[in-house]
């Protein structure tokens, strides 16, 4: 069954200043969306709006998928609704292993280890830095991978996926994005994917590209609009907040 | 303090080193509780202790371990019983491996126990009223590969059991002193270790006793050149739970790891007190302790790091975590140094606070619910704590803690 995420509207303050500014945005599972935009423009503010973080205060707005309001909803249940948010920066858990945390998060414990190694590996992450505490001692690329690994094994409806390809190399930026294609076909999965760089997208093929400018979109097209970001960068759909 | 101080009297008057013993008790009555104006002292309820609701206990009284002390029992290469303070008469068939009933009043420091601790009015009801003293002895290379259990439980109203360890030269050994029972009772315990020359003891100190017991506790090891004492200290049960842990380094090159963990709830309170004496020169202590307080409980942890003159390339750190799990708990954290060397390597940090909120967030948003991210989150404080235990007994304790965190009720802002 298809499912449908929409967000309508939504407006959201950080540190007493609206940074998103009337966002609006409609996908289905199984698609890829890119959204870019240059530094400032509200990309990550979406991303923790979304997953209730409780820096960012939702002003205004909705988000639902297949017609249940995400906005009332606890982080927790937000996920439990199918929404999963691969951070750019996770937290360090001290003492707590990531099998834990995910058994916790409702992974099945039948061969759970073997999956997570299976996971580890198709994001080129190797499988012995998921004994250590979550995100303890992890380098920034290896807390990228492990938040994959994670989105691997919940096989979130929509998949939200911060800037994960910062602080990866190429090799891995492809590996990550072949995962992520594939998650698409495996589970049906409806990606997110908020970045800077076009380099995620071509092994990642979006079915739409969003541009984002003073917290809204400004532009939004089919995977030839990387093409023109490439060429002319975000300056010609760069809005003045007045 | 009639009951209690006519029950010591006709207890010291049949002991055959009776002599000793009035020492101890004459120092005790001279000194008195301590008050609350004590410093050390200033946390600890003393209103509420009426020595006339305990009376010396005269015999052991027999009743059937608790299922925790089976299963751990069940992992000993050894078990040591001590009933009440009295320790039942055991045979070791460990090899190097001796368990006495010593009637002495003797320190392992070689003095007269009324001599050595004439500060400490605790030890002194101790030295006064302890049965015996356990001494174990593990013989000079010997390496005892399954843990020594020493089982003390409190039936009676009162306990004061005595356990001395002497690891010779090159001796190894894992020893666990459990504590439980106690329910209204005023439990004291005084133990000592000598480790040997290049001998390694690892400790595990675990305090279960009824949330009514009154637990004041001492612990001093004496370090020789080269040798290692790992302890952890686990605190979970007690109105009242002091717990004084001492290293004294003697030897060159000794080291002391102490790991002190407890968790409050309810109106307990948890005294934790350690020094740590570099007296000779090389010598290494870590000391960590974490605690957590939760409901209307409290916790104290004061520690001293003292470097004698002369004991150069000294190096010493203490860290202490506490995490408050309601807004009525409440934690103190005094770190102290007195350093009389400057050849050294010194350090302490300390924190007092709530869980992390990011933190339980990035958890929450995987889908696990509050209740549950804040228990990972606090078994996770834990956990820098129970690594370091025994694999036989990591998994065990482990699980205790976890059940007893499930009856925790978790407030946080």
């Amino acid at each position: 069954m298809t499912s449908t995420l929409t967000i309508e509207g939504l407006r959201v303050e950080v540190a007493g200043k609206e940074v998103l500014r009337g966002f609006d945005l409609v996908m289905s599972s199984g698609e890829v969306h890119a959204i870019m935009g240059p530094n400032g423009s509200g990309k990550s503010t979406l991303a923790h709006a979304l997953a209730a973080h409780p820096g960012y205060k939702v002003l205004d707005g909705s988000v639902t998928i297949d017609g249940v309001q995400l906005l009332e909803l606890s982080a927790t249940e937000r996920a439990r609704h199918g929404l999963l948010l691969a951070l750019q920066q996770p937290m360090e858990i001290p003492g707590v292993r990531p099998i834990d945390l995910l058994v916790a998060a409702g992974a099945d414990p039948t061969n759970l280890r073997e999956r997570m190694n299976d996971e580890a590996r198709s994001v080129e992450l190797r499988p012995e830095v998921l004994d250590r505490f979550v995100n303890l001692d992890l380098s920034g690329g290896e807390r990228k991978r492990a938040e994959m690994v994670q989105v691997g094994i919940l096989r979130p409806k929509f998949a939200v996926l911060d800037e994960i390809d910062s602080g990866l190399d190429v090799d891995a930026l492809g590996a990550v994005a072949r995962r992520l294609q594939r998650a698409t076909t495996e589970w049906d999965c409806g990606v997110l994917a908020i970045t800077h760089f076009r380099r995620l997208l071509l092994e990642l093929v979006p079915t739409m590209i969003h541009v984002v400018s003073g917290g809204r979109v400004v532009a939004t097209g089919g995977p030839e609009l990387s093409a023109v970001l490439e060429k002319d960068g975000y300056e010609p759909f760069r809005v003045t907040n007045a | 303090m009639k009951i209690f101080a006519e029950s010591a009297s006709t207890f010291i008057a049949g002991r055959p080193d009776a002599a000793s013993r009035q020492l101890a008790w004459t120092g005790f009555e001279r000194a008195g509780l301590p008050q609350v104006s004590d410093e050390v002292w200033r946390y600890a309820p003393l209103g509420e202790l009426d020595l006339d609701r305990f009376a010396v206990t005269a015999a052991p009284i027999a009743a059937a371990d608790s299922d925790f002390a089976s299963e751990l029992c069940r992992r000993a290469g050894l078990v040591v019983r001590v009933i009440d303070g009295f320790c039942e008469v055991v045979n070791s068939e460990i090899e190097g491996v001796s368990v006495e009933i010593d009637g002495s009043s003797t320190s392992l420091s070689g003095e007269a126990l009324s001599a050595r601790y004439e500060s400490d009015t605790f030890s002194l009801l101790n030295a006064a009223l302890a049965p015996a003293t356990t001494v174990i002895r593990i013989a000079a290379g010997t390496l005892v590969a399954k843990p020594i259990v020493v089982l003390n439980v409190t039936h009676g109203s009162s306990s004061f059991p005595r356990t001395q360890i002497d690891l010779g030269r090159g001796a190894n050994a894992t020893v666990v002193e459990y504590f439980e029972g106690g329910a209204d009772a005023l439990v004291v315990p005084l133990s000592e270790y000598q480790i040997g020359e290049n001998a390694a003891l690892q400790l595990i100190t675990y305090q279960r006793l009824a949330p009514s017991a009154w637990h004041v506790a001492r612990t001093t090891g004496f370090l020789g050149r080269d040798a290692r004492l790992r302890q952890a200290v686990i605190g979970m049960g007690g109105h009242y739970n002091r717990s004084r842990n001492d290293a004294e380094m003697l030897g060159l090159g000794s080291e002391n790891e102490l790991r002190t963990t407890f968790l409050g709830s309810g109106s307990q309170v948890h005294d934790f007190r350690t020094h740590q004496m570099h007296i000779a020169g090389r010598s290494h202590s870590t000391l960590l302790s974490k605690g957590a307080v939760a409901d209307d409980s409290r916790s104290v942890y004061t520690g001293l790091i003292e470097i004698e003159k002369g004991a150069k390339r000294t190096d010493a750190r203490q860290t202490n975590h506490n995490l408050l799990l309601s807004p009525t708990a409440h934690a103190d954290s005094v770190p102290n140094l007195d350093i009389r060397e400057n050849d050294v390597m010194c350090a302490h940090a300390s924190s007092v606070g709530p869980l992390d909120e990011l933190q339980r967030w990035y958890i929450e948003s995987r889908g696990v619910s509050r209740n549950e991210a804040e228990r990972l989150m606090i078994q996770g404080f834990f956990n820098e704590m129970l690594v370091t235990l025994p694999l036989e007994l990591a998994e065990l304790v482990e699980a205790d803690v976890t059940s007893v965190l499930a009856s925790v009720r978790i407030v946080t802002p």
